[in-house]
């Protein structure tokens, strides 16, 4: 167990992307104040030129005021609902689950260092789910992949998508909770005497959770794996946590302390103190401790899943009341207050290779693979070449507005 | 961030050139003596973004490590958005450049079993993660300024898929191709990954590709002559297999004697684990782990001491260079089929 937990402690998932809460919340209200800087400073040194190019702007607005940015806690709630868009998307193209899962690992992910007003979160929706095809092994082109979801605009996906590399810190391994549960299944069955029933029931039900609620919420963040699983199954079925829970501990205590009739069955209630020799009393004692903290934690962690049970994509993120009420006002705000740099991420693309462009003056050695670029890009966009930079940004519509594949 | 990374090293002299990457030879800003290599990937094909070699080399080196594998430093991209990865500094050549030097480079037993010691370890660290590698050869194992041998180039590595899933055949350069995915297998495992040791094993031993095939059904036909026809007998439920096609004259598994005659050099109990590693059907192979925990470890000679192995009369850097600098061995889409062919030809005449 400690060899896994060392192994753990390696993973890029636990050094890189591992946080308390009071840390993620540093993290997030850094991420927005300087985002705030920034585009303050950006719009105003904008205003500050306008008038010596001309009088009269269109809006009548003129005066260098600046818009009202997102708090850190909205910006927090159009980050979840964004994931939600992931996990409707990856849902709309029939991805397996882990591919879903790690788009909407790397779409918070990205949001933590990043600001929703920095870079839009409508491409970046579709940029994580592509990087997270890339990630788990399923080849996709990206011409499909844009069609998929009525883009013809695959360009604004590879645009964001060094973008998203760089802020995972080139990191793509996400450690799902999937396989967990699987194992646990397979050691309730072990136990024996458990209706299978009620095993398979735990089973749908805590996969159905662990597909959406930990990637709602900041689980990731702060929870393990097998933590996330347990606190999924116990979701869906508390007793047989408790089961497996009390299965475990059973055996730290060493070989002897537990006959026959262990009072492990019913699971809620801690061995009783046993007069047996001091070590197997020493024994005991640190088991419980340790079977205590886990508990601790996964209960914790079941409070932060129940928060965003399956349900709440139908009754809540989907709902257009919801929608209207407390998401449209916010979008509004966005709108206003986003990056006027940053927003089209097409255009930031292409500036910054034409910068490096101009620096790189010297090395020439892709101009064959431009070539070949371009002409793909021909069969995809028709007649646009690749440097056409006006096209225009597409809504979010996930539908394919000029229906089905010719 | 980018630039914290970028700034910590300087860069050096190309060490070289590849379809796939540059590589440079870099040190520590703070502490010139510390040498590192920097692989640079090539421009990105725009069509479908970073490349996946270049993600699962990543997503891969990021998460494992271990003594005998080769340590990734630190990533970062210059100003064109092209990726940077630091590795640890490799100076001593590859496993296949000292087989090779029959001239200048004698080995023997002992120095077999250090370098497979340490080969199966990194194998089988692999695989208790969850990665299978599919590319293992003796270029691929690449060695340090003390001896250590390290399992490099991940760009075609891939975690275990869930049941059900299918994944790729076209892995692992040809002639270390096991020959359940010479037949066309989707759903596989780490004995992938140890069919491929095996062959580095023989070919620590004779010193020469053991199964050079020109051509898939080339590699068959030697597989089936070298090894034994897989048949329904020695590999139940074969003949199923997507592509199975076999030699119409059916030749019999080897016995020990046979393989003592070739391979006799590393002792009986070296050839045991060597015909444990090759056999046909898969299922029935030795794993990784079991390998770990096979006699020839415990009997004499004693694996040499890494410090004391024979060492590479070549540049061995210059070697690092390459071996990094190249596309790895076999690619999944058929648009890159020709030049992985030309790529497999390495070595041929």
């Amino acid at each position: 167990m400690a060899a896994e937990d060392a192994r753990y402690r390696q993973s890029s998932q636990y050094r890189l992307w591992s946080f308390s809460p009071v840390e993620l919340a540093t993290l997030r209200e850094k991420s927005n104040a300087l985002a705030k800087a920034s585009i303050s400073e950006r719009m105003l040194s904008s205003n500050a030129s306008r008038p010596a190019s001309g009088a009269n702007t269109p809006d009548g607005d003129a005066t260098p005021t600046l818009p009202e940015f997102l708090t850190p806690t909205e910006e927090a709630l159009l980050v979840t609902f964004y994931t939600s868009e992931v996990l409707r998307a990856g849902n709309h193209a029939g991805y397996r689950d882990a591919i879903k899962a790690t788009a909407a690992v790397f779409f918070r992910r990205f949001y933590v260092t990043n600001s929703i007003m920095t870079y839009p979160p409508n491409d970046m929706v579709l940029v994580t789910l592509f990087l997270a095809n890339k990630a788990e092994a399923n080849f996709v082109n990206i011409g499909e992949f844009a069609n998929k979801f009525g883009k013809k605009n695959a360009e604004s996906i590879l645009a964001g998508e060094f973008l998203l590399c760089q802020a995972l810190r080139f990191a793509f391994d996400v450690k799902h909770p999937f396989r967990a549960l699987k194992g646990a299944v397979m050691a309730l069955r072990r136990i024996g005497g458990i209706d299978d029933k009620r095993i398979n029931a735990a089973e749908h039900r805590a996969h159905e959770i662990l597909c959406f609620s930990p990637l709602m919420t900041d689980a990731y963040f702060h929870y393990t794996p097998s933590q996330i699983m347990l606190a999924a199954l116990s979701l869906a079925d508390r007793g047989l946590v408790e089961q497996l829970i009390a299965d475990t501990f059973h055996h730290v205590s060493p070989p002897g302390t537990s006959g026959p009739g262990t009072p492990m069955e019913t699971g809620d209630a801690p061995p009783p103190p046993r007069r047996d020799t001091k070590s197997e009393d020493k024994a005991t004692i640190i088991g419980a401790w340790i079977r205590d903290k886990v508990l601790g934690t996964i209960e914790a962690c079941r409070d932060m899943l129940s928060k965003e049970l399956p349900e709440e994509r139908r009754e809540h993120w989907a709902s257009q009341d919801v929608f209207a009420a407390e998401l449209k006002p916010l979008r509004k705000k966005l709108n206003k207050c986003r990056d006027p740099d940053r927003s089209n991420l097409l255009e930031l693309h292409r500036r910054r290779r034409e910068q490096a462009r101009i620096k790189a003056e010297t090395e020439d050695d892709d101009a064959e693979d431009r070539g070949a670029a371009l002409a793909d890009d021909g069969a995809v966009f028709g007649d646009a070449g690749p440097r056409d930079t006006k096209r225009r940004k597409v809504g979010k519509g996930l539908e394919d507005p000029f229906g089905g594949p010719l | 961030m980018n630039e914290n990374e970028k700034r910590k090293y300087i860069k050096g002299r190309k060490l070289g050139e590849g379809t796939y990457a540059n590589v440079y030879l870099g040190q520590l800003r703070t502490d010139p003596a510390v040498l590192v290599a920097i692989k640079k990937m090539k421009v990105q094909r725009e069509q479908d973004g970073i490349a996946y070699d270049a993600v699962r080399e990543l997503k891969f080196l990021q998460e494992l490590h271990h003594p005998n594998i080769v340590e990734l430093l630190s990533v970062f991209n210059s100003k064109d958005q092209n990726l940077n990865l630091v590795l640890e500094y490799l100076p001593l050549g590859d496993l296949e450049s000292l087989i090779r030097d029959t001239d200048r480079v004698r080995y023997g037993a002992a120095d077999i079993k250090a370098w497979m010691g340490m080969l199966t370890r990194a194998v089988w660290f692999c695989h208790d993660n969850f990665v299978l590698h599919r590319d293992i050869k003796p270029n691929n194992l690449l060695i340090a300024a003390d001896g250590e041998v390290k399992l490099a180039d991940f760009g075609l590595a891939r975690s275990f898929a869930d049941p059900g899933v299918n994944m790729t055949h076209m892995v692992i350069t040809r002639w270390y191709r096991p020959p359940e995915l010479l037949f066309g297998c989707r759903s596989y495992s780490g004995a992938v990954d140890v069919w491929s040791v095996g062959l580095v094993f023989a070919e620590l031993i004779i010193r020469t590709p053991f199964l050079p095939g020109n051509s898939e059904v080339d590699q068959i036909n030697r597989i089936c002559q070298a090894i034994g026809t897989p048949t329904e007998d020695n590999w139940p439920g074969v003949s199923s297999l997507r592509s199975y096609a076999v030699p119409a004259e059916v030749y019999p598994v080897p016995d020990k004697k046979a393989w003592m005659d070739r391979f006799g050099g590393v002792g009986a109990e070296g050839v045991d684990l060597l015909c444990k590693t090759l056999v046909l059907d898969p299922n029935k192979r030795i794993t990784a782990r079991e390998m770990l925990e096979h006699r020839w470890w415990r009997t004499d000679p004693k694996p040499t001491r890494k410090e004391d192995l024979p060492r590479s009369k070549d540049d061995g850097a210059k070697k690092m260079g390459a071996d990094l600098g190249r596309r790895p061995g076999a690619v999944e889409d058929e648009n890159r089929g020709s030049k992985v062919a030309r790529r497999l030809d390495f070595g041929a005449k």
